[in-house]
């Protein structure tokens, strides 16, 4: 076994994609509820701000099966010529999904052909708290015999 | 938002150092508290005890990481922070430097070390720091869970008699002055900064300490010290003694085990 100490460079491997990952048989996955997702939009929209955060309604957190807007995740959503910007928080700093949500976050807005990057800006202020879900998580949440 | 070296620029090298000194301690301890934590998540008294002791690991992991990645804006490189450092690098507070023995010494930790963490978090806070006021806000809500749990803990074991509270005892008792000489060193850096305003001096976070911490301790006949000595085992440096984490916790904090599996 090599040598593990401090000083040896740290390498770096790249991890496949979900998708890779999967087994064989399994021909899709519904990590962030994509098996639910609708077909790109047939142009750009008008409002691309608004057609954003629509598009991410359709995200869904990794643990609870309501969507990354009605967690009350997404900060904000702006388009700059054909990149996305994201203002994207989490419920924990340590939040085990962190990676799961950003990759959700880029394949489905990159679905769209007038979306070329997704840029995501993560930020903790104002501090994520369960007020921050929409009464439509809460509703959705309730009929799941989740308590909010 | 300003990054952290646009918002020291106008203070003086010294003062930059200083401050990075502070949040590389900060980062290092809660890496160690994280650490810690999770030595107990089995074989705690009870299971839930157990289970709480790994969501707080999980929060004291979250909050380093937030921390290290701060120090990008220093020059530091948070990959290289967090898995090339040898021990004697760390800046963690003295008291997490060896395993936590029992129950009562991971509640005193609780108390005096993260509950110390958080105080001096909110010192910066009030300073207005603006890279890391925002992220502070978020660590300090999921402290208050932490610091619920350790209360609740503590007057259960410190109003019980026998091995409990004895335990508990001499956990204090090796804890409190480390912990605080580490808060509020009343050092030259420390002070440094706390003159420019960006964090609160020592005597106010002692003061505070002991306002928050006081009514518990006394049930053990402690009481958080109103003075930090430094004597001659003070690495300012560090800022902590001039020991450092045994060997076996730096090394789980690197991952040295896994770093063929490191995966970006």
């Amino acid at each position: 076994m090599a040598e593990l100490t401090a000083s040896r460079p740290l390498p770096v491997v790249k991890a496949p994609s979900s998708q890779e990952a999967l087994p064989a048989h399994v021909r899709s996955h519904a990590s962030g509820g994509r098996d639910l997702w609708t077909d790109p939009l047939p142009k750009r929209p008008d409002d691309p701000d608004a057609a954003l955060l629509e598009l991410l309604h359709e995200v869904l957190d990794p643990e609870l099966p309501i969507s990354l807007v009605d967690l009350g995740l997404i900060y904000g959503a702006h388009l700059e010529g054909d990149v996305a910007h994201i203002r994207l928080t989490f419920t924990a700093t340590a939040c085990p999904c962190m990676e799961f949500i950003r990759e959700d976050i880029r394949d489905r807005l990159t679905r769209e052909h007038w979306i070329d990057a997704v840029r995501i800006q993560e930020v903790w202020d104002p501090p994520w708290t369960r007020d921050m879900i929409s009464e439509r998580g809460r509703r959705r949440l309730r009929e799941l015999g989740v308590g909010v | 938002m300003t990054s952290a070296v646009e918002g020291l620029k106008a203070e003086s090298t010294e003062v930059q150092t200083a401050f990075r000194r502070l949040v590389l301690g900060l980062a290092d301890t809660k890496r160690l508290l994280g650490i810690r934590y999770s030595d107990w998540l089995l074989g705690a008294p009870s299971i839930e005890g157990g289970i709480a002791t790994s969501s707080m690991a999980q929060d004291e992991w979250g909050h380093a990481r937030l921390l290290y990645a701060a120090l990008k804006d220093f020059g530091d490189d948070p990959v290289e922070l967090e898995h090339e450092r040898d021990a004697a690098d760390y800046a963690s507070w003295d008291p997490l430097d060896h395993p936590l023995p029992d129950w009562a010494h991971l509640i005193a930790a609780v108390v005096i070390v993260d509950g110390a963490l958080a105080l001096a978090l909110e010192g910066i806070l009030e300073g207005g720091y603006e890279p890391l006021g925002g992220r502070i806000g978020k660590m300090l809500g999921e402290e208050e869970f932490h610091q619920a749990l350790g209360k609740a803990w503590f007057q259960r074991l410190a109003t019980g008699e026998g091995e409990g509270h004895a335990h508990l005892q001499q956990a204090v008792e090796a804890m409190l002055a480390p912990t605080v000489r580490c808060m509020a060193p009343g050092d030259d850096a420390h002070e440094r900064l706390a003159d420019r305003g960006l964090i609160l001096p020592s005597s106010t976070l002692q003061h505070r300490l002991a306002g928050r911490l006081d009514p518990l301790l006394e049930r053990v006949g402690a009481g958080v010290p109103t003075e930090a000595r430094l004597d001659n085992d003070w690495d300012p440096r560090r800022g902590r003694g001039t020991g450092h984490p045994e060997e076996e916790a730096v090394e789980r904090a690197r991952g040295d085990r896994n770093r063929a599996l490191f995966v970006e």
